[in-house]
């Protein structure tokens, strides 16, 4: 089997496992919190349409970019090798005519297109019921998938990332949680090219929004000192970061024995 | 005979421990068992074997190719594995399909051949319902069901026969049996000298993570019997018991026990005791209320083996 090929059937069979298990149903259950925070702010709301939109921005800015898809990446990624290994369930997979790297991308395929459902299905949902008003508006649409692709690009790269720290440490979760929630937070409030090593200095880089451009107070913390990159190089930024640690992800897989507790 | 399996000078340790040393073994076609006590070193081989462990010296290959980081030899290999490990959140069938599906075979040879696995170890009834819910020797059947659902030529078993009932272990070994006659090669473990002998005289002895030995099963049988037995007997008389075994060249060593109605008798000759003991009842009136044999196990016979 290629690996293109194998990929595919890992993908297949570890989108449908991971749609059943309870981490899945758990997170997805968390998708939903601004779901009902839009409800919330739409019945308190009625009418403040400036009030709604500043609603919207800060649910994507804080709770999708700064919660919800790390936690979502740092769950789902440490766990692409790391939960075969803990389950001893790896030994199914490595004893089958597929190559080592094609696993990881095929989990990563699976798991990174359950993020983005439960992602894409909050968003959507907050998103259009704090903005229903403004529904047939082609420029809402475009914000929506504009915000909508950041999130995407968010998932990916922090997903390869947080993969290559499960394949490379046994308890990835601690470091991938002082990562996501501190590392990533603080170096927004650095000044100067600093912040460009992170991952979410390219996620906001790509947000129409720039210091005082308005929305709530989170947002305005979040975005005082953003120096941003150009979108394109943003993107380009994103898409390596991806492309690097999977590949490390896979080539550190192959060679590696993964041995159990027992 | 040409070795399906070989290994040369294999060894393989987790930092300070070993896990073998420095194996060199050949298995041919038929079936073969690796008999040893637990932690003998028989699953580390069968990783290494099955491309999961990578060697630290040595080499292992199937069919003259190194198993490890080798995928395509797999399409004609099949492992169950001895953890009771399983994705629990699909059923019986999605198992065995999920898993055939990375063989490239097409979507309605997959349920075929899925069907025909659980078929083969009794489980189509339920192959409908969630692993979670397996009691141990259906989950232990279906990992089977996994292992040959592929028909592989080479069937590498770790410990197949455990957590199965009388009646599933009858059927499995039955099952075994027919892959020799189809020529295919089976490798097996256990820790149970007559669960080996109910399947192949092809023996492999494992311990410490050394080949002690290898042959048929009368050879082993002939190993254990020259290791010396303690036989230990609870009478209403053992000092009178014991009198009647003073200067039988049969027995080497005779102790009390602390309850006082214990005698411990090490012996070369285990037939040639009972014979004494029954002759001690009938013809002396001495009541024999338990006989058991403490060392009567695969662990003293190694420890036997190794000193020796």
């Amino acid at each position: 089997m290629t690996v293109r090929s194998a990929a595919r059937e890992v993908f297949g069979f570890f989108f449908v496992l991971g749609r059943r298990t309870g981490r899945t149903r758990t997170f997805a259950l968390l998708g939903l919190i601004p779901v009902a925070l839009a409800v919330v702010a739409r019945v308190f709301l009625r009418g403040r349409s400036g009030d709604m939109a500043a609603v919207s921005t800060e649910i994507l800015m804080v709770f999708f970019l700064q919660f919800y898809i790390i936690i979502l990446a740092l769950f789902y990624g440490t766990s692409i090798a790391a939960e075969e290994v803990e389950n001893r369930t790896l030994v199914y997979l490595i004893t089958r005519p597929v190559p080592k790297p094609a696993i990881v991308l095929g989990k990563f395929a699976a798991y990174t297109a359950l993020m983005g459902g439960m992602t894409a299905l909050g968003l959507a949902a907050s998103f259009f019921i704090l903005n229903a008003a403004r529904v047939g508006d082609p420029a809402l649409w475009a914000a929506f998938f504009r915000y909508l692709g950041v999130l995407v690009l968010g998932i990916l790269a922090y997903t390869a990332f947080f993969a290559f720290l499960g394949t490379v440490l046994k308890r990835a979760i601690i470091l991938g949680l002082v990562f996501g929630f501190g590392w990533e937070t603080a170096i927004q409030y650095f000044p100067g090219s600093t912040q460009r090593f992170s991952i979410v200095h390219y996620l906001k880089s790509l947000l129409p929004y720039r210091p005082g451009s308005g929305g709530g107070r989170g947002v305005a913390l979040l975005l005082f000192r953003l120096e941003p990159t150009a979108p394109l190089l943003a993107v380009l930024a994103l898409v390596g970061i991806t492309a690097a640690f999977l590949a490390l992800t896979c080539v550190l897989f192959r060679a590696k024995e993964h041995l159990s507790e027992d | 005979m040409t070795a399906v399996i070989s290994a040369v000078k294999l060894s393989k340790w987790y930092g300070n421990v070993l896990g073998l040393n420095d194996v060199s073994l050949e298995i041919e076609a038929g079936i073969t068992g690796l008999l040893g006590p637990n932690g003998a070193g028989k699953s580390t081989f069968m990783k290494l074997a099955t491309g999961q462990l990578k060697p630290n010296i040595g080499t292992v290959a199937i069919h003259g190719r190194r198993t490890w980081n080798a995928p395509d030899l797999f399409r004609t290999v099949g492992f169950c594995p001895e953890p009771d490990a399983f994705y629990e959140d699909v059923t019986g069938f999605e198992f065995v399909a999920g898993l055939l599906r990375f063989y490239g075979f097409p979507k309605k040879e997959i349920g075929e051949r899925a069907e025909r696995a659980l078929d083969i170890v009794d489980l189509a009834k339920d192959k409908d319902r969630l692993v979670r819910g397996y009691s141990r020797g259906m989950r232990q059947r279906v990992k089977f069901a996994q292992a040959i659902a592929h028909d592989p030529e080479v069937i590498i078993l770790d410990e197949p026969l455990s957590g199965l009932d009388p009646l599933g272990k009858r059927k499995l070994i039955k099952l075994i049996k027919g892959f020799k006659d189809e020529g295919r090669t089976v490798l097996f473990s256990s820790h149970v000298l007559p669960e080996i002998e109910a399947l192949t005289s092809r023996v492999v002895l494992v311990h410490q993570g050394k080949v002690l030995a290898e042959g048929d099963v009368p050879y082993i049988r002939e190993l254990i019997e020259a290791h010396p037995h303690m036989i230990s007997v609870r009478s209403s008389d053992p000092r009178r018991l014991a009198a009647r075994f003073v200067g039988d060249p049969a027995v080497l060593k005779m102790t009390f026990g602390a309850d006082g109605r214990t005698l411990v008798v090490e012996t070369r000759n285990r037939d040639h005791l009972f014979a004494g003991l029954t002759a001690a009842v009938v013809e002396a009136g001495i009541e024999v209320e338990e006989i058991s044999s403490p060392d009567d196990n695969l662990q003293a016979v190694f420890e036997y083996l190794v000193g020796k």
